[in-house]
């Protein structure tokens, strides 16, 4: 019985993995580019709660000074709403972290968000309405 | 009964005043309907009725479930409560710690890529903060399934015919709908990206992918798992939310000419009973389920089990694919949650990045053979 249930374990979450990047909108391999991995740092410029992802555009200041907007490709918001993710929980101003993979076609300032968070680290406020707010649960 | 006097009785203060209703002989009569009567209206197995006497499906429905279509290699059909609670609390503590902080102070992520693979192509994806999948497994007549389909009992899909196999593989450098096909980590031949037509359906938000509008209607393992069901004499309508595809059956109709083709298919309804069967043919080779030939033939049927739940059953028909039919089921839990507006179409910057990616791609490849 034991050994089932670990193989049952084992399977499903084999299982899991194999098949939910199937099951995801798009391609992200045919978007984005394993070899130019990004690390930005910003303020949140604006939200687009939008399906099928969301886009998050950030304003990041280079080394030399200069500044670029990002956008940040995100999950679907249907399900972040229901959540307790709201507009409050991303106001334009706010300082947040991200780390992912450019657009294969570099002359766009595009990259997936593999993780956004604000710079302690939290993933998104749920139900807050503030940047600095925490998190109600 | 328009006599005000006998409805006091029926109060539930002088109903404990035995005397006074047996001196009633009317009262007795009409109690003992009431109890005849009652119990149907009440009962759990009785479903709500609309107006035209069949039972009401209406509703909003979550398909999130952890139980996948077909059952793992080794697992067994059921799981105990016991079993099926270990499960879920694993997946329950791995979503927690997804969701949990990471430092702020992170560096980029590896050049080369992440490991990721399929269609994540070594980039990922995001974090599971982003998504919304099942959290427990399909319950069946009590039954805590460990997969969708029932039959073959194996709860696998049958083998595909070589038939279908050799169709499926001259087809390859042609995208569908198709789950298998609809999410390569970019690299599918040539040809493959050289306009938007030539992408899948539900990457340019036409149809929602992996099947979940259906039919058959399967659950998402990512997200937007919600359908709504809305119900008149005539029509049927299920929308879905991925993708916000609506598909409208037509009540005790004829199909469609057969040259009269759907992405979804043609689908009429009819009642068998209680249960709402749906019959569905006419499909494209454009969404090609599973591989299956435009020819496939679904039946699904829809039935109340209980005041907030309804059972879905399908099977599918397609001898050019399968060389039998199997049949699939699980259970839709009703919720109060909202459906949210679908907009895909408007800020699918993706679709966009993808085709410039292979743009670029092709210049890279063109400048490295003109250095050669």
């Amino acid at each position: 019985m034991r050994m089932n249930l670990y193989l049952a374990v084992l399977v499903v979450a084999l299982l899991l993995a194999a098949s939910m990047p199937l099951i995801a909108h798009h391609a992200f391999g045919s978007e984005f580019d394993p070899n130019r991995p990004v690390l930005l740092k910003g303020k949140v410029v604006k939200v687009e709660w939008v399906n099928p992802h969301t886009w998050i555009h950030v304003e990041v200041t280079n080394p030399d000074g200069s500044r670029e907007v990002w956008m940040i490709e995100g999950g679907s918001p249907n399900s972040l709403l229901r959540r307790g993710v709201t507009k409050d929980s991303l106001p334009v101003g706010t300082e947040i972290v991200v780390d992912g993979y450019q657009t294969r076609d570099h002359t766009l300032k595009r990259a997936n968000g593999r993780n956004v968070t604000y710079p302690d680290g939290r993933k998104l406020n749920l139900g807050s309405s503030g940047p600095g707010a925490p998190p109600e649960k | 009964m328009q006599d005000s006097s006998n409805f006091k009785m029926f109060s539930p203060a002088s109903c404990r005043i035995k005397g006074v209703l047996m001196r009633n002989r009317f009262v007795v009569l009409i109690a003992a309907l009431a109890v005849f009567l009652l119990p149907p209206v009440t009962a759990a197995q009785a479903p709500p009725r609309l107006p035209d006497g069949h039972p009401n499906l209406q509703g909003t429905y979550d398909l999130a479930t952890l139980t996948p279509l077909e059952r793992p290699a080794g697992a067994k059909a059921i799981l105990t409560a016991e079993e099926a609670g270990k499960l879920e609390n694993e997946v329950a503590a791995r979503k927690e710690l997804g969701d949990r902080p990471i430092s702020g102070n992170r560096t980029a992520p590896p050049k080369g890529g992440d490991g990721s693979t399929g269609a994540a192509g070594g980039v990922g994806g995001y974090n599971t903060f982003w998504l919304d999948p099942g959290s427990s497994y399909t319950i069946v007549n009590g039954e805590r399934r460990t997969s969708i389909v029932i039959d073959p009992p194996d709860g696998r899909v049958p083998p595909m015919t070589p038939e279908a196999r050799q169709r499926a593989l001259s087809r390859l450098w042609r995208p569908t709908s198709d789950t298998t096909q609809s999410n390569d980590p970019g690299l599918e031949p040539p040809g493959s990206y050289d306009n938007p037509e030539q992408r899948p359906l539900g990457e340019r938000c036409l149809l929602g992918f992996g099947s979940t509008s259906g039919p058959p209607a399967l659950p998402d393992y990512f997200y937007n798992n919600l359908h709504q069901i809305v119900q008149t004499k005539d029509y049927v309508m299920i929308l879905t939310e991925m993708v916000h595809d609506a598909r409208v059956i037509r009540m005790n109709s004829q199909h469609l000419p057969k040259t009269i083709r759907k992405w979804m298919g043609d689908s009429v309804g009819h009642w068998e009973g209680d249960t709402l069967v749906v019959d569905t043919t006419n499909f494209t080779d454009k969404t090609r389920f599973r591989g299956a030939s435009e020819d496939m033939h679904v039946v699904e049927r829809f039935t109340r089990v209980g005041p907030k739940a309804l059972l879905y059953r399908f099977t599918i028909e397609d001898p050019a694919t399968w060389a039998r039919p199997w049949t699939g089921e699980y259970t839709w839990p009703a919720t109060d949650e909202h459906i949210y507006e679908y907009a895909c179409h408007e800020s699918n910057y993706a679709l966009e990045n993808i085709l410039r990616g292979a743009r670029r791609r092709e210049a890279d490849e063109a400048a490295e053979k003109a250095r050669q």
